[in-house]
C-alpha cells in the first residue's frame, strides 16, 4: 500500500515536470496593464508564432518599477506609462531598438512622435494613449457634475474609490486646486496632500482593477479610472457612464518596450510589430476602446469612435490637461505626499 | 570512545541537513532584514549602498502607533473569541460518541483545507453592499441602507475569526481528548457548580492546548496581511498591509524592514512571554517531545 | 448533573458560522447572472469557463510542481530532525528545537519579506526554483511536528532489540523506526503538500514573472478577473479537498 503510494506521487511529480519542460514551447513574458489587450488578437498572435504569451499585470507604473527593481527579471516585454519609461531608460533597463526588426514602425502617427518623450523611438514604441476621468452608475449618482468635486460628496461616502496610483490621484487633487500634474512646488503638493486626505474619508478604498468591477458589480457608484476601462464596462452595463473633469486630466501614452534581461527578444520584436499592424491595431482598439497613435490603423475606426469624447479628447480639456512627465529626483517629493495620504486617518 | 564519536556523528548526520536549510533559509534572512533597515533605499527603488538610521525615523508617524494599536488590538480580539468558542466546543467533541465526533471534526476541517483566499473572498461576497446579507438586515431594520459591512476593521474581525477558528480548535480538542473527564464528575461529587468545575478542573486541565492555541492564532494574526487587504480599506489597515506597500507600492525595501523589525518586536513579546513561562517549569514532562 | 446544551449549540453554530460563506460561493458558482446579487437562472457556463482558461492549468501544474518537490523535500529533512531531537539531548538539540520552532509561529509576511530582500541581495532571479525554497523553509517544520507526535508513542525497545541482534544503529533506524513511522511522515507530507498548495502569501513576495502559482492566480483573478468563475473553483476545490482528506484519514488510521 505504502509502496504503491510513493509510486504514484513519483509518477505524477515526473508527468507534470514532463509536462511543462517536454513541449518547449516558446513563451513571451509581458508585463502589462489589465484589461489592455484584446485576447483575440493574443491569440491570433499565438497562432501566427507558435508560441504562448504570458500575461501578467501591474496596478500603476510605480508597482511594476518595484516588482522589476526588486528582481522579476523574467519578463521580455512591458507595456507602461511613458514618463516610467524614461526612468527606466536612465537606469539603462532598456534595449535600444533595432528598427530594422520593425517593419510597421512607419504607421506610428508622426504627429504624437513631435510631442514624445522618445521622439526617435529609440527605446520605445507606441502603444496607446490614455487620459483619465470618472466613471459612474447614472442611477444611483444624483446631481452629477463632471468635476473632480465629486470625490468630496459625502451622500456618496464609501462607494466611491480613487486610483492607487501616485501621479493619478495626488495629479487630480492638483488639477482640482488649479495646479498642473507636473509641479514641483511644495505649497501646491501640500494643498493637494490636504484635498485628497479629504476626498479620503468619502472613499471606500485605494483601488485600479477591483474598482472597475466593483462598479460593474454596484458595489461602487463612481470610481477615478481611465477612459478605455470605463468605455469596456459601458459596453456591458448600460447604467454607466464617463465623464471627464472640466478642469482638466492627466495625458498618457503607454509604450511597448524590451527590458536589457529579456529572454526571448525576437518574439518581443515580433508582438511590438504585429500591434502596430494596422488591422491588428483597430481590432484591439476596438475592444479596448483606447485609442492607438497608428495613422492607417486610425483610418479603419468608424467615425463615431475617433469622435467619441470618451475616446479622442476634445481640445478644450486637452488644453487644460497635462501629459504626466518624468520629475527624475523630485520625484521624492510626490511620494513623500502620497505616503502622508496614506498614512493619515 | 568510538562508540561516543559514532554517536556524534549519527546526531549531525541528522542534524545538519534540516538546521543548515533553515540557517540559510530562515536564519539568516530574519538577519537581512535587520540590516537592510540600517541601509539607504535608493530614489529608484533599490538598495543603496550607504548606511542610514533615518529609516527609523518613518516610525515617528503618528499614524504607526494607530495601526500598531489596531494590528494588536484586533489579533488579541480575534484569539480571545477563538477561545471562547473552542473551549466549549473542544468539551463537546471530547466527550461525543466516536461516530458523531468524527462527522463533525471532518466537516470543521474541510474548510479549513480549502484554499484561504477563496474563503476570504467567499466572505466579500456575503458582505457585499448589494448582496443576500445585506438585504436580510435591512429588512429586518438591523442596518441602513447605507452601512456598510466591507472595508471596516468589523469585517476584518470577522474574517480573522473566520479564518483562525480551526488553528485554535485543533489544539484544544487534541488536549481535551486527553483530558479525563472523570475529574469532572469527581468536582461534582465533592459539590463544585457547573461553572466552577469547568473553571477550575476543565480549563486547566487543557492548559498546554490553551497555549499552544493561542501562539497559532495570535501571533499569525498580527503578520495578516491579505485578510485586511481585501477586506478592510483604508480604515482596516494592519502592520502587514503597510510591509506589502512599501515593498511593493512604494518601492521602499529599507523601509519595508523597518515595519518588518517593528513587527518582530510585537511578535517577541507574546513569544518571551512563552518562554520564560517554560523556562520556569523546566524538566516538565510535557515539554519534551512536542515543541508547544 | 445534567450537561449542559450549550457547548453543543456553539459547535454547532460554528459549523453553520463555517460553511454559509461557502455554500453561497457555491450556490453562486451555478447562477447565470454576472454578480452574485440576484440569481439569474442555473447554469453551468461558469465551471466551462473554468476548464477552458489555459492560465488555470498553467498555475495549477506550477503549484503541483513545487509541491511535490516541496512535499519530498520536506518530508526527508523534518523526519530527520524529528529522529534527531527523539534520540539526543545535546545542545545541539536545543538549538535544533528553537530552529524547528520559529518558522511554526512567525507569521507569513515576515517570513515572505525576508526571503525577497535575501534573494534580492544576492541578486537571484525570482520564479519556481525561490518559491520552492521559500516552501520547503516553512514545510519542515510542520513535517517534523508531525512526526514527533508518532514519535511520542514509538516504543525505543523494539530498536534496542534490534540492535542486541547485532544491528547497527542506522540500519534498526532505516528497516525498523522509519517503517513503523510512516503513517505519520506521510500524514506530514500531506499536511506539507496542502500547505504548499495553498500557500498565498509567502509566495506573493517571492514569485517570479510566468511563475504564477493557483493561489497566485486566483488573487489575480479577483483582482483583475471575472469574479464567478472563482467561485466555480471554489466548488471544485472543496471536493478535491474533501477526497483529499478521506485519503488522509485513511493513511492516518492504518497501524
Amino acid at each position: 500500500m505504502m509502496k504503491r503510494i510513493v509510486l504514484c506521487l513519483l509518477a505524477a511529480l515526473v508527468v507534470f515536470a514532463g509536462t511543462s519542460c517536454g513541449k518547449k514551447e516558446t513563451e513571451l513574458h509581458v508585463y502589462n496593464w489589465a484589461d489592455y489587450v484584446n485576447p483575440e488578437v493574443i491569440t491570433q498572435f499565438e497562432k501566427a508564432n507558435n508560441c504562448r504569451v504570458i500575461m501578467d499585470f501591474f496596478d500603476s507604473n510605480e508597482a511594476l518599477y518595484a516588482k522589476v527593481k526588486a528582481g522579476a527579471v523574467g519578463y521580455d516585454l512591458y507595456i507602461c506609462s511613458s514618463y516610467m519609461i524614461n526612468v527606466m531608460y536612465q537606469q539603462n533597463m532598456l534595449k535600444s531598438l533595432d528598427h530594422g526588426k520593425i517593419d510597421n514602425l512607419g504607421n506610428v502617427d508622426k504627429q504624437y512622435l513631435k510631442l514624445a518623450l522618445d521622439k526617435d523611438m529609440q527605446y520605445s514604441v507606441p502603444y496607446m494613449m490614455s487620459f483619465a476621468g470618472i466613471a459612474y452608475n447614472k442611477d444611483k449618482v444624483k446631481n452629477f457634475k463632471a468635476s473632480w468635486s465629486m470625490f468630496g460628496r459625502e451622500d456618496l461616502k464609501g462607494r466611491m474609490t480613487l486610483l492607487n496610483d501616485v501621479r493619478e490621484t495626488v495629479g487630480a487633487a492638483l488639477k482640482f486646486n488649479g495646479f498642473s500634474y507636473n509641479t514641483l512646488s511644495e505649497a501646491e503638493l501640500a494643498k493637494a496632500r490636504d484635498t485628497v486626505i479629504k476626498w479620503k474619508k468619502n472613499i471606500a478604498k485605494f483601488e485600479v482593477d477591483e474598482a472597475k468591477r466593483g462598479l460593474d458589480a454596484g458595489e461602487f457608484f463612481l470610481i477615478h479610472t481611465y477612459n478605455g476601462d470605463a468605455l469596456q464596462l459601458m459596453d456591458q452595463n448600460k447604467k454607466l457612464a464617463f465623464a471627464v473633469p472640466e478642469e482638466g486630466t492627466s495625458l498618457s501614452c503607454d509604450d511597448m518596450v524590451i527590458p536589457e534581461t529579456a529572454q526571448n527578444i525576437k518574439l518581443a520584436y515580433a508582438f511590438i510589430n504585429f500591434m502596430l499592424d494596422p488591422a491588428v491595431s483597430a481590432k484591439n482598439m476596438e475592444y479596448i476602446n483606447y485609442l492607438a497613435p497608428n495613422t492607417a490603423a486610425q483610418k479603419l475606426m468608424p467615425e463615431e469612435f475617433l469622435k467619441n469624447p470618451a475616446v479622442n479628447l476634445p481640445a478644450s480639456i486637452v488644453k487644460k490637461s497635462d501629459v504626466l512627465k518624468d520629475l527624475g529626483a523630485e520625484n521624492v517629493k510626490y511620494s513623500k505626499v502620497w505616503d502622508e495620504i496614506k498614512m493619515a486617518q | 570512545m568510538k562508540e561516543r564519536i559514532k554517536k556524534r556523528f549519527a546526531e549531525l548526520l541528522l542534524t545538519m541537513p534540516a538546521m543548515m536549510w533553515l540557517v540559510i533559509f530562515f536564519v539568516i534572512p530574519t538577519i537581512v532584514i535587520f540590516i537592510i533597515a540600517f541601509k539607504e533605499g535608493d530614489s529608484f527603488g533599490g538598495i543603496g549602498r550607504e548606511w542610514t538610521i533615518r529609516n527609523f525615523s518613518e516610525l515617528a508617524n503618528p499614524s504607526y502607533p494607530v495601526i500598531m494599536w489596531r494590528t494588536i488590538w484586533l489579533s488579541v480580539l480575534t484569539t480571545v473569541i477563538c477561545l471562547v468558542l473552542s473551549v466549549p466546543s473542544a468539551y463537546y467533541l471530547a466527550r461525543a460518541e466516536k461516530k458523531w465526533r468524527d462527522i463533525l471534526l471532518l466537516l470543521i476541517i474541510v474548510p479549513f483545507w480549502s484554499n484561504f483566499l477563496i474563503r476570504i473572498f467567499a466572505w466579500k461576497v456575503v458582505l457585499h453592499p448589494e448582496g443576500l446579507l445585506k438585504q436580510v438586515l435591512v429588512f429586518f431594520h438591523l442596518a441602513s441602507e447605507n452601512t456598510f459591512l466591507l472595508y471596516r476593521s468589523e469585517a476584518v474581525l470577522l474574517v480573522l475569526v473566520y479564518t483562525y477558528l480551526p488553528f485554535a480548535l485543533l489544539p484544544i480538542y487534541a488536549a481535551a481528548e486527553k483530558f479525563n473527564f472523570s475529574l469532572m464528575e469527581a468536582a461534582y461529587d465533592l459539590g463544585a457548580g457547573r461553572i466552577q468545575a469547568f473553571t477550575r478542573v476543565y480549563l486547566p486541565g487543557i492548559k498546554q492546548g490553551l497555549i499552544t492555541a493561542i501562539m497559532v492564532v495570535l501571533i499569525p494574526a498580527l503578520g495578516s496581511y491579505v485578510i485586511p487587504d481585501i477586506v478592510g480599506g483604508p480604515g482596516g489597515e494592519m502592520i502587514g498591509n503597510k510591509i506589502a506597500q512599501r515593498t511593493f507600492v512604494d518601492r521602499n525595501l529599507p523601509q519595508a524592514s523597518v515595519i518588518s523589525t517593528l513587527l518582530i518586536l510585537i511578535v517577541m513579546v507574546p513569544l518571551m512571554i512563552r518562554l520564560a513561562a517554560r523556562g520556569r517549569k523546566n524538566g516538565d514532562a510535557d515539554t519534551r517531545g512536542g515543541f508547544m | 448533573m445534567n450537561r449542559s446544551r450549550t457547548p453543543f449549540y456553539i459547535v454547532m453554530g460554528i459549523i453553520v458560522f463555517l460553511y454559509v460563506p461557502l455554500l453561497i460561493v457555491i450556490i453562486n458558482s451555478f447562477n447565470m447572472s454576472r454578480f452574485g446579487g440576484e440569481w439569474g437562472g442555473f447554469t453551468l457556463k461558469w465551471y466551462g469557463k473554468l476548464f477552458n482558461d489555459r492560465d488555470v492549468w498553467h498555475a495549477l501544474s506550477n503549484s503541483l510542481i513545487v509541491a511535490l518537490s516541496t512535499t519530498f523535500t520536506s518530508m526527508v529533512l523534518g523526519t530527520v530532525a524529528a529522529i534527531a531531537l527523539y534520540r539526543f539531548r545535546t545542545f545541539l538539540q536545543s538549538v535544533n528545537n528553537v530552529f524547528i520552532y520559529m518558522p511554526l509561529v512567525v507569521p507569513d509576511i515576515l517570513i515572505g519579506i525576508s526571503l525577497l530582500l535575501f534573494f534580492v541581495a544576492l541578486k537571484v532571479h525570482l520564479g519556481l526554483f525561490t518559491i520552492y525554497l521559500a516552501h520547503v523553509t516553512f514545510c519542515i517544520s510542520y513535517v517534523a511536528m508531525v512526526v514527533m507526535g508518532r514519535l511520542q508513542d514509538f516504543n525505543y525497545s523494539v530498536m534496542e532489540a534490534a540492535m542486541d541482534l547485532g544491528a547497527s544503529w542506522f540500519t534498526a533506524v532505516r528497516r525498523i523506526m522509519i517503517p513503523i513511522l510512516a503513517p505519520g511522515i506521510f500524514a506530514g507530507g500531506l499536511l506539507a503538500f496542502t500547505l504548499s498548495i495553498d500557500d498565498f502569501v509567502i509566495t506573493f513576495f517571492v514569485t517570479g514573472p510566468g511563475a504564477a502559482t493557483l493561489p497566485l492566480y486566483i488573487y489575480s483573478m479577483m483582482k483583475h478577473g471575472s469574479p464567478m468563475v472563482i467561485n466555480a473553483l471554489t466548488g471544485i476545490f472543496l471536493t478535491f479537498t474533501f477526497i483529499i482528506i478521506i485519503i488522509s484519514k485513511k493513511l492516518l488510521e492504518e497501524k
